[in-house]
């Protein structure tokens, strides 16, 4: 009988070739995550029609942990809130600092806290949308939790997303994290009131979004300023 | 929100329930008294929370456990890994098992459903149980 030592060492050998799935268990662990990926675009298809059936447009925010993704928000929402009635529904690991944020201009909240989880889903919106009487908004925003890598995983039926970063991240942020600007329809640039001070190379940034995507709109903002807030409201055609 | 939890609390205790009176409480107090997300006491690693959520003191939340919109848990309640609770009142010293997925249903005081991997709706949960066909169940 072997010992537990050697047992252990035995299955790093197997782990070496198998990458985490025993042979029998792999064709279970692709077919989960098919499954996954497709209820998950059923359920977003979903909220998509019901939003569309209440005449509710919907952009989702995705973007780095502080991008500025809750301040351009709060600009946005202080700006039309007096045209549109907004609900915003924001993802973060814990906490409601940025449901109470955005709340204070006049726009009612929905905080999600993912605990573990790195990404809202179309599950998350999916609860929160049928529990809600729809005919009350005309807007709903969802702000997702500050992550360029895991959204890509789940689009969420939204008409548009967008992504946040900002010069702070460095020019090299958008060529890493190709995926989400893939997926996106307005690539914003913030915190270009700094871009001086620390010499970032914005062009690079910007061309970068376009290779990557060459639908993508690029805005460059301050949501400190407000520098091209209105610009990025008159895009998302609000 | 106390006395309409109190309110809730002694309709499903009464022998025979008036359906129509706890639906139309039941509907009232979770649209319209459950607000926001009070959360801070709870004993457990992050799981997932969409308001409004509303826990008593000392509430155990196992792993990977999705909670919400519109849940209440009363004190001293337990629940279970992978769980996942939506439009439910769980009063004080509940037991809820592995994988049990509750969708509007009311868990009355000191019930344990000592059993797992169950999707349980629309109904008053009583008694203790080890399995889901010894739980007192009222639809409503």
């Amino acid at each position: 009988m072997p010992n537990k030592k050697e047992k252990v060492i035995t299955r790093i050998q197997e782990l070496e070739s198998i990458n985490l799935a025993r042979e029998e268990d792999r064709d279970l662990v692709v077919q989960t995550k098919k499954e996954v990926e497709k209820d998950n675009e059923l359920l977003a298809l979903q909220i998509n029609q019901e939003l569309r059936k209440n005449n509710i447009k919907s952009i989702d925010v995705v973007g780095a942990i502080g991008a500025g993704k809750t301040a351009i928000l709060e600009k946005i929402v202080e700006i039309i809130a007096s045209k549109y009635r907004i609900l915003v529904i924001c993802g973060d690991i814990t906490t409601r600092v940025d449901a109470d944020r955005i709340q204070s201009h006049n726009a009612e909240t929905i905080q999600i806290n993912t605990g573990r989880e790195c990404a809202l889903n179309a599950y998350h919106i999916y609860q929160i949308i049928k529990n809600k009487d729809l005919k009350n908004y005309d807007l709903i925003f969802i702000e997702n939790v500050g992550n360029l890598i895991c959204p890509s995983d789940f689009i969420l039926g939204t008409d548009k997303r967008i992504i946040i970063v900002s010069i702070t991240e460095g020019e090299w942020v958008i060529e890493k994290h190709p995926m989400l600007f893939k997926m996106s329809q307005i690539a914003v640039i913030n915190k270009i009131d700094l871009a001086k001070r620390l010499g970032t190379n914005v062009e690079k940034m910007i061309d970068d979004a376009k290779k990557i995507n060459p639908n993508i709109e690029v805005i460059t903002t301050s949501a400190k300023t407000g520098e091209n807030i209105t610009k990025l409201i008159e895009k998302l055609e609000l | 929100m106390k006395e309409k939890l109190e309110e809730i609390e002694e309709l499903v205790n009464e022998i025979e329930v008036d359906i129509l009176k706890l639906q139309s409480l039941f509907s009232n107090f979770l649209k319209k008294h459950l607000k926001g997300l009070i959360i801070e006491n709870y004993i457990g690693e992050y799981p997932t929370f969409m308001e409004p959520v509303i826990l008593g003191e000392k509430v155990k939340i196992g792993d990977d456990v999705l909670i919400g919109p519109y849940v209440y848990i009363g004190d001293n309640s337990e629940i279970g890994n992978y769980a996942e609770l939506s439009n439910t009142i769980i009063f004080d010293n509940v037991r809820v098992g592995t994988n049990i997925k509750l969708d509007n249903c009311i868990v009355t005081k000191n019930c344990k459903l000592n059993f797992n991997n169950s999707n349980i709706k629309n109904c008053i949960l009583k008694g203790i149980a080890n399995s889901e066909k010894e739980v007192l169940k009222i639809y409503f």
